[in-house]
């Protein structure tokens, strides 16, 4: 039994005023799933492109690297609309990528937040690597270590950073609507099962309609999904802070 | 067996960071090509199992000079050797292997965040393939992770064999400086440089470092103290070199320099009455 049945059943029990919840557990927990793996797809991609791109300008003297330095910063305050609109321009048929058929997919939704999770994941793990001491960069190269080991010793140094760099850039995706909205068309099928409807946009339909009370039903699992990432973050830190860093 | 500098010269180039040329270096007009001089035909050599103090007041250049001799930078003019090999012209892999001979102790501990073990460990972790030290760190990840013994040798020599689990960042500055030493010492390199080692440190762990330099010179590892300290230059070095002005105006038997110095400036120096 889902939270939700369980709840109308305390209720109506205590001959109270219940709640009506007119959507099935199935739309609840799709709008929920796809949520998450655009945003954890695209969040974990956006990673893997972020914190190397960032230790590579954090590392590397050359012309033009505060041009860059800015072009990031710029990007974390990049409107989502136009992202949205530019990855829909750029998949769709007239598009660079149309021959792949992504309009209104949980592909495009990927790409577009993508984008957008991108800039801060780099902009905070840039800051986070070169706030590392130089002094550990010598001593790490000191015991003889290459430059990949210095690298690598900076990324965990760093690594509580990253990790909120990595936070932030979840948060920015899964608080996202204008851009999902535009690229994945916020669709549910006949059957009640979202396809490219997530949390977000399912808040704003059920807002626009009227219905604020699921509006405020899917808002408060939405910050609950947030709360239990932001936990797991927290938790790292305690972690540290107990003494639990590198063994 | 010598670490060797050979008539360097040393300005400061665009490529060197900012703490290269405030560190200890004032009186350099600017970064760039052409600036004056930090020092000029600096010629010194370290043998296995020696230990030489390079003295001199602050700003003249000491931290400089040892960071040629760790192969940080390159010298404007001269040559770094490691047992004969000019580490400058030979090829960057054979570099890094020269470079893994020398150790380095700066004037701060610099541990990372980390615990003791991890960090004593570092040197020979970087020393080992990538394959082996992935497969360490999943040992490490179910718990089946053995330090090698070396940890604990270098541990034993600062007096921290005790404290190799525990986390680097609750040591006091001395604790911390003790394992920066057996950091460097754990992987048994032929030449160990100290910048300033003590000069944060109270009595006691002045002592187990200096003790610690003397059990080095017995391992046969050759070691250069950078110390503006001349009593600590007295205690636990076999020559001196002072370095005054721009350059090195003497260098010899320690007791040698101090009772009966042969340089005017060297004589000043000593007696406390030449101001920089």
């Amino acid at each position: 039994m889902l939270p939700f049945d369980a709840l109308a059943v305390v209720a109506d029990a205590a001959a109270v005023p219940v709640v009506e919840f007119p959507f099935e557990s199935r739309y609840l927990l799709s709008t929920i799933y796809v949520s998450l793996y655009v945003s954890v797809t695209a969040v974990a991609l956006s990673t893997l492109a972020s914190v190397p791109l960032a230790i590579g300008v954090g590392f590397s003297e050359f012309r033009g690297k505060r041009f860059v330095t800015s072009v990031i910063n710029t990007g974390m305050g990049f409107p989502s609309v136009v992202v949205g609109l530019l990855v829909l321009v750029t998949v769709s048929s007239q598009g660079p990528l149309g021959q792949f058929d992504l309009v209104f997919t949980k592909q495009a939704m990927i790409i577009s937040q993508f984008v957008l999770a991108t800039p801060p994941i780099t902009g905070i793990t840039l800051a986070a690597v070169t706030g590392v001491r130089e002094d550990v960069r010598d001593a790490a190269f000191a015991l003889g270590g290459t430059r990949a080991d210095v690298a690598l010793t900076v990324v965990k140094e760093a690594r509580y950073g990253i990790a909120t760099a990595v936070l932030a850039g979840f948060g920015r995706a899964i608080s996202e609507v204008g851009s999902v909205l535009i690229v994945g068309g916020n669709i549910a099928g006949a059957n009640g099962v979202s396809k490219t409807r997530t949390l977000t946009t399912a808040i704003r339909l059920e807002a626009r309609q009227g219905r604020y009370e699921l509006a405020l039903v899917l808002g408060a699992v939405l910050v609950a999904v947030v709360l239990v990432v932001n936990a797991v973050v927290v938790r790292l830190g305690d972690s540290k802070t107990a003494g639990g860093g590198l063994r | 067996m010598s670490l060797d500098a050979r008539g360097v010269t040393h300005a400061y180039d665009d490529g060197e960071s900012d703490d290269e040329r405030s560190g200890d270096t004032p009186g350099v007009a600017d970064g760039g090509t052409g600036a004056t001089p930090v020092f000029r035909d600096v010629s010194l050599s370290v043998e296995a199992g020696d230990v030489l103090a390079v003295i001199g007041p602050s700003g003249v250049g000491k931290t400089t000079l040892l960071r040629l001799l760790g192969l940080f930078a390159r010298p404007t003019e001269g040559a770094i050797a490691v047992d004969g090999t000019d580490a400058w012209t030979a090829a960057e892999r054979d570099r890094l292997a020269l470079r893994r001979q020398v150790g380095v102790v700066f004037q701060e501990a610099n541990l990372f965040d980390a615990s003791v073990g991890r960090n004593v460990e570092y040197g020979l972790r970087v020393r080992r393939s990538w394959r082996e030290r992935v497969r360490d760190e999943l040992r490490g990840l179910v718990g089946d992770r053995d330090r090698p013994e070396a940890v604990r040798e270098a541990l034993d020599v600062v007096g921290l064999a005790d404290y190799v689990g525990q986390d680097a960042s609750s040591l006091s500055g001395g604790e911390a400086q003790r394992v920066a030493f057996a950091r460097a010492l754990a992987y048994d390199p032929n030449y160990l440089l100290l910048d300033e080692p003590t000069s944060d440190l109270d009595p006691r762990n002045t002592a187990v470092i200096e003790d610690a330099v003397a059990d080095a010179s017995d391992r046969g590892i050759g070691t250069v103290v950078a110390t503006h300290d001349m009593n600590q230059a007295r205690r636990v070095a076999d020559r001196v070199a002072v370095l005054l002005g721009d350059g090195v105006v003497e260098v010899g038997p320690t007791e040698r320099v101090f009772e009966d110095p042969r340089d005017d400036r060297t004589r000043q120096f000593i007696a406390g009455e030449l101001v920089y």
